[in-house]
């Protein structure tokens, strides 16, 4: 009886703590006061209507939409190929490949972004919009490769052997019968991905310039001159929105299995 | 029929190389810029950096916040990993959801709310001056123990997973053993509990230690420059004074910490293993 009292209080306790800000931040960003505050000074939209007409988080909202699309879409590209000639074939220094494509997961992202800013773009005179997307996609790949990985593990290869007994091509093989039924693991992996990309912040400090902003530099920049909710309110709409991806994803795929 | 190497090879190729050009050869370009000096190859950069007191004092904080975010989530985590494991499969699920669910938030929203929480007119301090314990707002925000509480919402959820995870594979009737041949709760964590959760602990506490060692928007947003973290020296020393080679330093020292945080939990997991 009383273990299972004080199991129920360390579960409050511990959710309370880790859920309890997200709650505060959404009535912060309800409030109809002038100023951030909690408990909110009177309920309203106004905050939530401001950040639709506030420019420059309609273009970093979708800069961020873009790069985490694509940047996700670039990183399966050259992943799933790569967790696949992991997973089928014996390569040389194949650990060391591995090690190469899962590095940037090592590496804090301020020092990638940094370093893609000393030696990249303006070396080369890249454009702020690729050397980020090139970033989120070295960000994203090892994520890619990892969570392919684990869903190509639970297929056999004596199915694809088989199609290509059978007379398939090795490619209509993996068109036809690998990429089927692996194709729960890269929705998840994308899922991942694009949350990855879209929350991050350090791979984007040092490449994000005045015009060319991500969604979260800009809210911190936004932040460090005004002290109103509307950010609050970004972040309560932000988080909704990452909870119904992950909702739809956990109820139609598991997701939960491949993180 | 998968001994084609060169077919193996050309699919692993344009993400390597890709990885070569965007993320290997940068980093390594600056990590070098850390061993020069006006004259060639030296450590100059390195010593300069650490004799400075207020570097020091930078780098042992980092150090100490990631232990003890470490060590504080450990013993959350444990307590509620405990607690979530004995539950029904159902509410089990449940639980899991909501510890996961923080992680889906984006971080500035996350530790944005710990400002609500603890500013000058945040609810702790109204809290405070309504029951009559203090007469005029404190300052929590821009301390170390504001950074360490968002740190310890950042990371505990990967503690409290790792954890959960762990135990559901523990044989599920080792603890039931223990206490029926007389070992007391304390002897059950460390005799049965501990060790069989070992790998899930230092899978967590990799995750939590090298999280936080590098976190970047929770010292930048709940510190400031008066609780700079090495990740916001780094940043404050490149933007401010144009400083390379003191972030090649901090970025040798974040990569290198990293690394060895890996190692030498590896290397516990596998010492105990072996007894």
């Amino acid at each position: 009886m009383i273990s299972r009292f004080l199991q129920w209080t360390v579960l409050a306790l511990t959710i309370g703590f880790l859920i309890g800000p997200f709650f505060i931040i959404v009535a912060a960003g309800l409030s109809a006061g002038e100023s951030l505050a909690f408990p909110p000074q009177g309920l309203s939209l106004r905050w939530v209507i401001k950040v639709f007409q506030i420019d420059s988080f309609r273009d970093s909202f979708l800069l961020s939409m873009g790069l985490a699309i694509f940047g996700t879409l670039a990183a399966l590209i050259l992943g799933v190929p790569i967790a696949y000639a992991l997973a089928r074939y014996k390569l040389p220094f194949g650990e060391t490949l591995r090690t190469i494509v899962s590095a940037p997961i090592i590496v804090p992202g301020i020092i990638v972004g940094l370093a893609l800013l000393r030696y990249l773009v303006v070396p080369l005179n890249v454009e702020v919009v690729a050397a980020l997307f090139a970033a989120h996609t070295a960000l994203i790949l090892p994520y890619a490769v990892r969570v392919v990985s684990a869903s190509l593990s639970n297929l056999r290869s004596d199915i694809e052997e088989a199609a290509v007994l059978l007379g398939a091509s090795r490619l209509g093989a993996f068109f036809r019968v690998v990429l089927p039924n692996i194709k729960s693991g890269i929705l998840a992996a994308f899922i991942l991905g694009f949350v990855t990309s879209f929350n991050q912040v350090p791979v984007s400090l040092f490449l994000s310039g005045p015009g060319v902003r991500t969604l979260p530099i800009d809210m911190i920049s936004y932040l460090e001159t005004t002290y109103d909710p509307s950010v609050a309110a970004l972040s309560a709409l932000l988080a909704f929105l990452s909870i119904a991806i992950v909702f739809v994803a956990e109820r139609f795929l598991g997701f939960s299995r491949y993180v | 029929m998968f001994e084609n190497k060169f077919v193996g090879m050309a699919l692993v190729l344009p993400g390597v190389l890709f990885a070569a050009l965007v993320f290997l050869l940068p980093v390594g370009y600056l990590l070098a810029e850390g061993f020069q000096s006006a004259d060639g190859w030296s450590f100059s950069p390195y010593i300069e950096f650490f004799s400075s007191e207020r570097n020091r004092t930078v780098f042992l904080r980092t150090l100490k916040l990631g232990a003890m975010v470490t060590v504080v989530s450990t013993i959350i985590g444990y307590a509620a990993a405990w607690s979530i494991v004995s539950l029904k499969p159902t509410s089990r699920g449940r639980l899991i959801g909501l510890v996961i669910l923080p992680l889906m938030i984006s971080p500035v929203a996350r530790t944005y709310a710990w400002i609500v929480i603890l500013g000058r007119t945040g609810i702790v301090n109204q809290a405070l001056m309504t029951i009559g314990l203090s007469d005029e707002p404190i300052r929590f925000l821009f301390t170390e123990t504001a950074v360490f509480i968002g740190l310890l919402q950042l990371f505990l959820p990967l503690m409290i997973l790792s954890l959960s995870s762990a135990m559901e594979n523990m044989p599920a009737d080792a603890v039931a053993a223990a206490r029926v041949l007389g070992a007391n709760p304390l002897q059950v964590f460390w005799k049965v509990i501990l060790p069989l959760t070992r790998e899930g602990l230092v899978i967590g506490g990799t995750l939590v230690f090298t999280g936080s060692l590098t976190a970047f928007i929770t010292p930048a947003i709940l510190g400031g420059s008066k609780v700079l973290m090495l990740e916001t020296l780094l940043y404050q020393r490149v933007t401010v004074a144009n400083d390379i080679a003191s972030a090649s330093v901090i970025a040798m020292i974040l990569i290198v910490m990293s690394f060895c945080a890996n190692q030498l939990l590896k290397r516990v997991a596998t010492a105990r293993g072996a007894k």
